[in-house]
């Protein structure tokens, strides 16, 4: 039984169909990314999983159970957390307020234990330990995203759903946030990441697939999509232009 | 001299009544971007809940202050289940004119039960107060200015030193992050409304003894409220606080040195001036423009 | 936030009449109010029934105020009893105490309304609909206080008795026709205002204000325009009443009043004048019936403050909004309109060859620099590409282009015009037009309505301001775009796709000198981005000059003879397409460092499962 099983999903907004009829699912312990360009359905189709958005048709199954109907804040106690696009980091919080904030989902911790957890995610984001009491809205991008993921982390989820993590971020930084979301796979966290940067999302995927305007389009191991031309056209506009820049 | 010190004293107290249900202004605005109009009426509630309890029943004090706490409390939850929570997804117009139709029930309806005529409430203490030097210090002044003071200290510590009060903090800061986080967000606007009627009720309760208990005196005070909330930059509690306080003084030499009957026009006058010179308060948003 | 554009639902303002009206309505109407008129006039009527009817076509004027402000412009006006007093008092004080004639002192309280009300207006319409409820009330108790206090002039509490009828209408009955006669006016003024240019203007303000100032309406002055005519009315309406009673006092121009007008609004529906007069002739006679309920103070008034709850709640739309929707479903097709003209686009009239110039242009948000120092131009005709990957400046770039945004440094011209700090409506009339990523169209109008606003840009010399050509210029960019069949329809039933398209049209109408597109591609299927890349190529080719920006690598490729890169908020290439495309940092802001090595240098081989 997979972890997570998305079953023929279709998410209307008003008149607009975003996803149309997609199914694919994610084992315990996978990394799965989801490629697409901007309007694909990416971004909707996480959404939909967490319980932002009701979908119109289908159905979506976590530990073989439905969480149809579900509100998101139950969602999330069940073990689905979401980082998403834009980070999304409060911003008159500070660092480590935002941190604790995510065990919001965990029942029975006192102040001090959350706390101590908090500071204890200073151990894989090294770098902005140093930001604990600043306010949320001081910081730069990549600082951002790594106070989004360690807040996610804190709900100690069974899967983690990772919105663009790379968005807007310098390569450096990009590398970064990905060698930290191959860590969190290493120590066992199941990921399904949304990407436009198709090199770095397929770089710590077990399988990927690629939506198009709200289709499935293409899906298999990252070494065999990255080698199919049309992902490549889809990102470098056409094959004849990629073929010229190699 | 002696009159202007007297004449502080009393604006401080009176600004003090105003800066509590600024705050209650101030916290349902930042938790759903929506000014409560009737926030004034709660106050008036609270204050017509004494008069039946305390002055018409002769129950003690205390336990008619806890008994009109309480209704304060379910008149909150009522008022999000019936006022705001219908209309949370829609556009901040209708949700106005809702808590404006709601300020009209609540007045008019104490009106239907209670009839026009001014109550009195007395104070909480039998000494009319001491003299400080040259200042009359009255007692149920001081009561409100202390009570204050406890209460914005109590706030303080809710938010920035408890779970809750951070998960408040998100929960006003973006909804939907809050939701993903697993924080329940319809029991924290809940909360919300809870805290502000409560708040305002207290305030209510503790200018009654000063003004008569009238169904007139909600919409004064939440208007000067307002007027507050705005000098001090909206939605920022600090500013609400010192806005109440600076609107209580002015009001008061204005009243001294310039016009009594005219006196509550000074709060909309401080209030329109304001808009025009400087919309964003004296404390500015806090949080910085970001697309 | 790109993936939740769920339409706002349109709250209290009902689809305005979409219909265009024969002369022959108009005339049909002008006999029905004679023949009101007349009857008013000639049958007697009792005392009792003469107060209410006066009562009703009085305020009826006032509530009408309100249709424009609040139904039209959406923006809330809670002191219309104020202004209603203002209008009274000036033909109470005047006629009683000034011994001017009724018909100076009508004039005279509607200028002091209406100075008033654009005063407030003015001085708080920037800032949104919180403010200006709470600074009306605040002005409606101010007014209510000078009433009170300022004795020698007011008379106070007492009130001013015996006030004068103007000798033409002495007797009652006369004066009721007047009354009337007046209201069949304004209510006509009021019903064909919305597919007036003023009216286009308020409600593309009130569905869209971004959208709106892009278009080139200027919103805030649109707006304080709405509030003045609100004022006007009302103080119309006011005179009115205080000629029909011969007594006003100030408690008859209270807040509870205003509360009063505003629900006689919300139950008739506050989109239409026909609403205004339903939800007034209700909200007097209802009361006359249950005339127990004032017998015990207060009750009255709690009734109507749970009726504004309940109306706002279950009824957003008032009675004429929903019976409106009934009678507009019955209304017969209208015959087809003439053919479409083709759509005529010209080049702008600047010298330069650059249509637009971009120097040095830097927009920071605190610490973050979204756009740094970035430099580029446009040439005149042809398509001109924006691209870098998410987040790195361009929707900023577009956004201080358009003056959505004032830009932390830089200069931006147009045309050889310095644009830099003009707000978006000087903008559009400086020939600037552009689409938006999230669509943004006036979500109650249709097609035609939404184009024909754009057709309006001031500075568009390509067509004449009457009603039909500026029609035949709307159709002309449908039919552009491929959608000029469906020119009546909402803009609500056309497909994602269609509304992009729409929006196009909308920009096209008004002949821009330049067109800026904000990922048009975004969200559309295969086939539609093959009709996008066709449509900007037929643009193109009449010699428009477009600024795009896109995700979508092949559609820019296609059509773009120019390039323009950033990354992190600044510019990483420009030039000609197909060498830009080959640059290697071009490459790798796209697909990351050694793009050409694939996904095996990555991660996942160096920290496999442990």
């Amino acid at each position: 039984m997979a972890l997570l099983e998305i079953r023929d999903l279709t998410v209307r907004y008003g008149e607009i169909e975003a996803v149309r009829g997609i199914s694919f699912s994610v084992e315990a312990g996978e990394v799965v990314t989801l490629l697409g360009s901007n309007g694909a359905g990416k971004s909707t189709t996480l959404k939909t999983i967490s319980g932002l958005v009701k979908p119109a048709g289908g159905e979506i199954l976590f530990e073989g159970r439905s969480l149809r109907g579900l509100k998101a804040e139950e969602i999330v106690r069940r073990g689905v957390a979401q980082v998403p696009e834009g980070r999304r980091v409060f911003p008159g919080l500070t660092v480590r307020e935002n941190i604790m904030l995510g065990a919001s989902n965990r029942k029975g911790l006192s102040a001090r234990q959350i706390r101590d957890e908090a500071d204890g995610m200073f151990e894989l984001f090294p770098d902005i330990r140093r930001f604990a009491d600043a306010l949320g809205w001081t910081l730069s991008g990549g600082q951002l995203q790594m106070v989004a993921l360690a807040r996610g982390l804190m709900a100690k989820p069974r899967i983690l759903l990772l919105d663009e993590p790379s968005l807007g971020l310098a390569p450096v930084i990009v590398q970064a946030v990905f060698s930290i979301i191959a860590e969190v796979r290493r120590r066992g966290t199941t990921v399904l990441l949304v990407e436009q940067n198709a090199r770095m999302g397929l770089s710590v995927a077990d399988r990927g697939y690629v939506l198009e305007t709200g289709r499935l389009v293409l899906s298999g191991e990252p070494q065999a999509l990255w080698a199919n031309d049309d992902i490549r056209a889809a990102y470098l506009g056409g094959r004849q232009k990629v073929a010229a820049a190699v | 001299m002696d009159l202007v010190l007297q004449l502080l004293f009393t604006g401080i107290g009176i600004g003090a009544v105003y800066a509590l249900v600024a705050l209650g202004f101030v916290l349902i605005f930042r938790a759903t971007n929506v000014v409560n109009f009737a926030q004034g009426e709660f106050s008036m509630v609270a204050a017509f809940l004494m008069v039946v309890f305390a002055v018409d029943l002769e129950w003690p004090y205390w336990l008619s202050f806890l008994i009109a706490i309480g209704g304060m409390a379910l008149l909150g939850a009522l008022f999000n289940l019936g006022v705001y929570y219908p209309l949370r997804h829609r556009t901040y117009l209708p949700v106005i004119i809702s808590t404006i139709g709601a300020s009209i029930f609540l007045a008019n309806t104490t009106l239907a039960l209670y009839g026009p005529q001014p109550q009195v409430l007395s104070p909480v203490f039998e000494t009319q107060g001491f003299l400080l030097g040259p200042v009359f210090l009255d007692s149920q002044y001081l009561l409100i200015i202390v009570v204050t003071a406890v209460l914005v200290a109590f706030q303080y510590w809710f938010f920035e030193h408890t779970l809750i009060g951070k998960k408040l903090q998100a929960t006003s800061q973006d909804k939907e992050m809050a939701a993903l986080l697993g924080i329940p967000v319809a029991g924290m606007i809940m909360l919300t409304f809870v805290y502000s009627a409560v708040l305002g009720g207290i305030a209510g309760i503790l200018v009654a003894p000063v003004l008569f208990v009238s169904i007139q005196m909600g919409a004064t005070i939440a208007l000067k409220a307002f007027a507050a909330t705005i000098i001090g930059g909206f939605g920022d509690v600090t500013g609400a606080i010192i806005g109440g306080l600076a609107l209580g003084i002015i009001e008061t030499f204005g009243a001294a040195y310039i016009s009594v009957p005219y006196k509550d026009a000074f709060a909309f006058i401080v209030l329109v001036g304001f808009l025009i010179l400087r919309p964003q308060g004296l404390f500015g948003e806090r949080i910085a423009e970001k697309a | 936030m790109t993936g939740s554009p769920r339409p706002a639902p349109a709250d209290l303002a009902a689809a305005a009449p979409a219909a265009r009206r024969l002369p022959l309505g108009s005339i049909l109407y002008a006999i029905a109010a004679a023949g009101i008129v007349l009857l008013a006039a000639s049958v007697t009527v009792n005392g009792y029934l003469l107060n209410i009817l006066m009562q009703a076509a009085t305020y009826s004027v006032a509530v009408i105020g309100l249709t424009v402000v609040l139904g039209l412009c959406g923006q809330i006006n809670l002191a219309q009893a104020a202004f209603f007093g203002l209008g009274a008092y000036a033909v109470a004080l005047g006629t009683v105490d000034w011994g001017l004639s009724y018909w100076l002192c009508i004039p005279i309280g509607l200028a002091i309304s209406v100075v008033f009300g654009a005063f407030l207006g003015a001085s708080t319409l920037r800032l949104g609909g919180h403010y200006l409820a709470m600074v009306t009330i605040s002005f409606q108790q101010i007014v209510t206080l000078v009433l009170i206090n300022w004795i020698p002039v007011t008379h106070g509490p007492d009130g001013v008795p015996r006030i004068r009828r103007p000798d033409l209408f002495a007797d009652g009955q006369s004066y009721l026709a007047f009354c009337i006669a007046v209201l069949a006016v304004v209510a006509w003024v009021v019903w064909h205002m919305p597919r007036t240019r003023l009216g286009r203007a308020m409600r593309a303000v009130r569905d869209n204000e971004l959208a709106a100032g892009v278009a080139g309406v200027d919103v805030y002055r649109t707006k304080v325009t709405a509030f003045a005519i609100g004022a006007f009315l009302a103080g119309l309406g006011g005179a009115l009443f205080a000629g029909g009673f011969a007594y006003v006092s100030p408690d008859q121009f209270s807040f509870a009043e205003s509360i009063v007008f505003l629900t006689m609004a919300l139950l008739g529906g506050v989109g239409s004048p026909v609403g205004a007069v339903i939800g007034t002739g209700l909200l007097i006679l209802i009361p006359e019936w249950l005339r127990f309920l004032k017998e015990i103070p207060g009750l009255y008034l709690a009734i109507y403050g749970l009726a504004v709850i309940l109306i706002v709640v279950f009824m957003p739309e008032g009675i004429w909004g929903f019976l409106g929707d009934q009678v507009k479903r019955l209304r017969p097709k209208k015959p087809a309109p003439p053919p479409a003209q083709d759509l005529v686009l010209t080049q702008g009239a600047g010298q330069s060859a650059q249509v637009l110039q971009v120097e040095g242009l830097s927009k920071h948000f605190g610490g973050l620099k979204a756009v740094d120092e970035v430099s580029f131009s446009v040439a005149r005709g042809g398509i001109h590409a924006l691209i870098g990957p998410n987040g790195s400046g361009k929707t900023t770039t577009l956004n201080v282009l358009s003056g959505l945004y004032s830009p932390t440094g830089g200069r931006v011209r147009l045309d050889g015009r310095d644009i830099t700090a003009m707000p978006p409506h000087e903008r559009a009339a400086a020939g600037l037009g552009r689409t938006f990523q999230n669509i943004r169209l006036f979500r109650s109008m249709s097609a035609l309505d939404n184009v024909v606003i754009g057709a309006e840009r001031p500075g568009n010399d390509s067509v004449a301001r009457d009603r039909a050509s500026l029609e035949a210029r709307a159709r002309a960019a449908l039919a552009f775009v491929g959608l000029e069949a469906r020119a009546g329809e909402p803009v609500s039933s056309f497909s994602y796709g269609h509304q992009r398209l729409i929006e196009i049209a909308r920009a096209l109408a008004g002949n821009p000198v330049l067109l800026l597109l904000d990922e048009p591609a975004a969200g559309l299927n295969s086939s539609e981005k093959h009709a996008l890349t066709g449509l900007l190529r037929r643009m193109a080719a009449r010699g428009l000059t477009i600024l795009i920006i896109d995700h979508d690598m092949t559609l820019v490729s296609d059509v773009a003879a120019h390039i323009t890169v950033l990354n992190f908020g600044r510019r990483i290439a420009d030039g000609v397409t197909a060498e830009v495309l080959r640059e290697p940092a071009v490459i790798e802001a796209y697909l990351g460092q050694e793009a050409a090595e694939g996904p095996a240098a990555g991660l996942k081989s160096d920290l496999a499962p442990a």
